[in-house]
């Protein structure tokens, strides 16, 4: 008994109960169906968020805030605690901190997380959106070195803006053709090339001090119901359309206009990004809530993380989470992974009751193979290889079932994403180890499964089972 | 030569508390190319006699020495390699694997025999035209007769050349005309190839025609020992 003996006498016996055979099998299969497309979708998720991660440099990247109020004194209730945080010594996020910033080494990039909200004003149409400033320094990174249509801006005061195609489409425009006869009337259309160079309002608020100092009841008297407010416009040139999200939308700059950081001090505004900025006393008046960090290389997150936690500064940095990550991951992953395990054990039992009725109803043939001179060993390789030929069949559809499933899903993942205007996106990853690896799991399984009733084979007395019908 | 010594041989069967003794102090000697007979009642344990030698079951007190081999000692490989390699068996039932040709019958016999793979159809085949059915290789069991299915199991008790046959009522199911025909094919294996046959029958007529000795038991009991 050689191996080919072995498996050719396996899928013999398998051809002669086809239906039996095949039912286990297709147990098999859909244990193996579920734990490959459960990990398939555990291994997309990962692969999708880390290469968003990436992508957005995320893992290169820091912020840094002034006080370090822990989020868990803040929910928790403990004022004591937070009070005791405010009213100690606090750094204060301004310029020449930011400067400094710069100046420790490998750091490539610092600057202050600016965002205020404007109304941008096109063709007598107007929508509203958060501007946020940056660096030209920026324009290497995702997903200012994706930009196709236009440019990134020309220096740091130059009045000039980058958008999002999208800002158009909330204005009312139609960006592409297809788009002009939806809705109640027709909308105009406008090609993404003929936006860039042409002009763009951007319209600020400010507080108007004349009329405070005019009416500083205004808020009992006000008969012309009119705010403390005043508008500024302000003429930008379009640049550029920031790419659309085409990873997991949560990239750093989701924002959809974008313009230099020196050019946004020149644009009056209510000055504050919350509530909390407006507390703040004067000294702390010309800061910044955060300042955003980039460092060369994942390992310089460390260093420079701890120089700035040395100058009373708060940090924090995606890289140092990534333990925290994948170890959530890990746990998903299992939790996907044992659902598959269920699966897959079930049907070994399903290998087990097969396997168990077919020496049920070959005793007589194992009783015949005895008496011919097959040995213990031998009886015992033949019923072992019969129950591994089910899982690696099993093995090889399962894995085909499992692909099937992911693609299909993926696809009716997408075309309900598709109308809601999101980018599509892969949700499943299927690498080589996966796929390996459920041939050999399936294998093992199977051997595992066929273990108790080839043992029981080889211990059948031949007497007996040549006196069995 | 002695090629099988059997010295004080029991077999006990327990069933349950109750203890059956289907063989009691066996004596016997056969001689290499001896044709044996063992004749009795049904029941006088002669089956668990063959099977015991055959290696197919276990003595429960004695010695039983196959070709120098002391089948009581030896571990369950030299035991699987005795039914292989020295004994060959031949039922009443003809027990062939029906699901199988007549042909995959042999050769699945060659195969744990360790012939290889190239070898073994056409050794299968001249086995199958030993015995006269080299036309039907490629039947199945059910498709031929009694006497047809207990020439293949002779060739394949022959598959792996053993000195041994051992032959449990190969006639048992056949007519008289069959019967002689199979008879007449140990008898040549016997002349002819030197193959030291021990054929139990209760037949005592065919018994005599062919047989060096005859050997009759009764209750597990050697009770006849003749020539």
């Amino acid at each position: 008994m050689d191996f080919i003996d072995l498996s050719q006498l396996a899928l013999s016996n398998q051809w002669r109960t086809k239906l039996r055979s095949s039912l286990t099998i297709l147990g098999v299969v859909i244990g193996i169906g579920a734990l490959t497309s459960m990990i398939s979708f555990g291994v997309g998720m990962q692969k999708n968020i880390t290469d968003a991660f990436s992508k957005n440099d995320l893992f290169t990247s820091l912020t840094v805030t002034a006080k370090n109020i822990n989020l868990d004194d803040i929910t928790s209730g403990n004022a004591a605690k937070i009070g005791e945080k405010l009213a100690g010594p606090s750094t204060v996020l301004n310029d020449s901190v930011v400067e400094k910033i710069k100046n420790i080494p490998k750091v490539i990039l610092a600057f202050p997380d600016i965002r205020f909200p404007v109304k941008l004003r096109y063709k007598g149409k107007e929508t509203s959106v958060s501007l946020s400033a940056i660096p030209k320094g920026m324009k290497d990174f995702y997903p200012f070195n994706k930009i196709k249509t236009g440019s990134f801006f020309s220096n740091d005061t130059a009045f000039e803006i980058l958008l999002k195609e999208k800002v158009f489409k909330n204005m009312g425009f139609a960006t592409n053709p297809s788009d002009t006869i939806k809705g109640l009337g027709k909308k105009t259309f406008i090609q993404p090339y003929d936006l860039i160079n042409s002009e763009i309002n951007i319209v600020s608020k400010d507080i108007d001090f004349r009329k405070i100092i005019s009416n500083p009841l205004f808020i009992f008297k006000n008969p012309t119901r009119e705010m403390p407010f005043k508008d500024t416009v302000i003429k930008f040139t379009i640049k550029g359309l920031i790419p659309e999200e085409t990873e997991f939308g949560f990239d750093r700059f989701s924002n959809m206009a974008v313009i230099p950081i020196d050019a946004s001090k020149r644009i009056p505004n209510l000055g504050f990004n919350n509530v909390w900025d407006l507390l703040k006393n004067n000294s702390e008046k010309e800061s910044y809530g955060s300042i955003y960090v980039r460092v060369e290389d994942v390992k310089d997150i460390t260093p420079v993380a701890d120089s700035l936690r040395k100058a009373g500064f708060n940090v924090f940095a995606f890289s140092e989470q990534l333990k925290e990550i994948k170890r959530s991951f890990i746990i998903m992953d299992s939790l996907l992974g044992a659902i598959g395990v269920i699966a897959l054990v079930v049907a070994a039992l399903g290998i087990i009751n097969t396997m168990l009725m077919s020496i049920l109803e070959r005793t007589r043939e194992i009783g015949i193979m005895k008496s011919i001179g097959g040995s213990e060993g031998e009886i015992k390789m033949i019923f072992f290889v019969e129950a591994s030929t089910i899982g690696i069949i099993g093995a090889l559809f399962g894995i085909a079932l499992g692909w099937v499933v992911t693609r299909v899903a993926n696809v009716i993942m997408n075309t309900q994403l598709r109308p809601q205007g999101l980018p599509s996106i892969d949700l499943f990853s299927f690498p080589w180890w996966l796929i390996l690896g459920s041939i050999a799991f399936s294998i093992v399984i199977s051997l595992a499964a066929g273990l108790y009733p080839a043992i029981r084979a080889a211990r059948i007395d031949p007497v007996k089972a040549l006196r069995h019908d | 030569m002695e090629i099988i010594c059997i010295e004080n041989l029991t077999k006990i069967y327990k069933k349950g508390k109750v203890e059956v003794t289907a063989l009691r102090d066996i004596t016997l000697n056969i001689n290499e190319g001896d044709y044996i007979s063992i004749v009795g009642k049904s029941g006088s344990g002669k089956s668990t006699l063959l099977n015991i030698i055959g290696g197919l079951d276990h003595l429960s007190a004695g010695s039983l020495i196959v070709k120098g081999k002391d089948l009581n000692k030896i571990n369950r490989k030299e035991l699987a390699d005795h039914r292989k390699f020295t004994v060959g068996m031949i039922f009443q039932s003809f027990n062939l694997i029906y699901s199988r040709t007549l042909s995959e019958n042999i050769t699945l016999a060659l195969a744990f025999g360790g012939i290889k793979h190239k070898h073994r159809k056409l050794k299968a085949n001249e086995l199958l035209e030993l015995v006269g059915l080299a036309e039907r290789t490629d039947h199945k069991p059910s498709e031929i007769s009694g006497g047809e299915a207990q020439r293949v199991a002779i060739a394949r008790a022959l598959a792996n050349n053993p000195e041994i046959i051992l032959a449990d009522e190969p006639t048992g199911n056949l007519d008289s005309a069959t019967s002689e025909e199979i008879i007449s094919i140990l008898k040549k294996l016997n002349k002819d190839q030197g193959k030291t046959i021990i054929m139990v029958t209760h037949d005592t007529e065919i018994a005599g025609s062919v047989s060096d000795r005859i050997i009759t038991l009764k209750d597990g009991m050697i009770i006849n020992n003749q020539k």
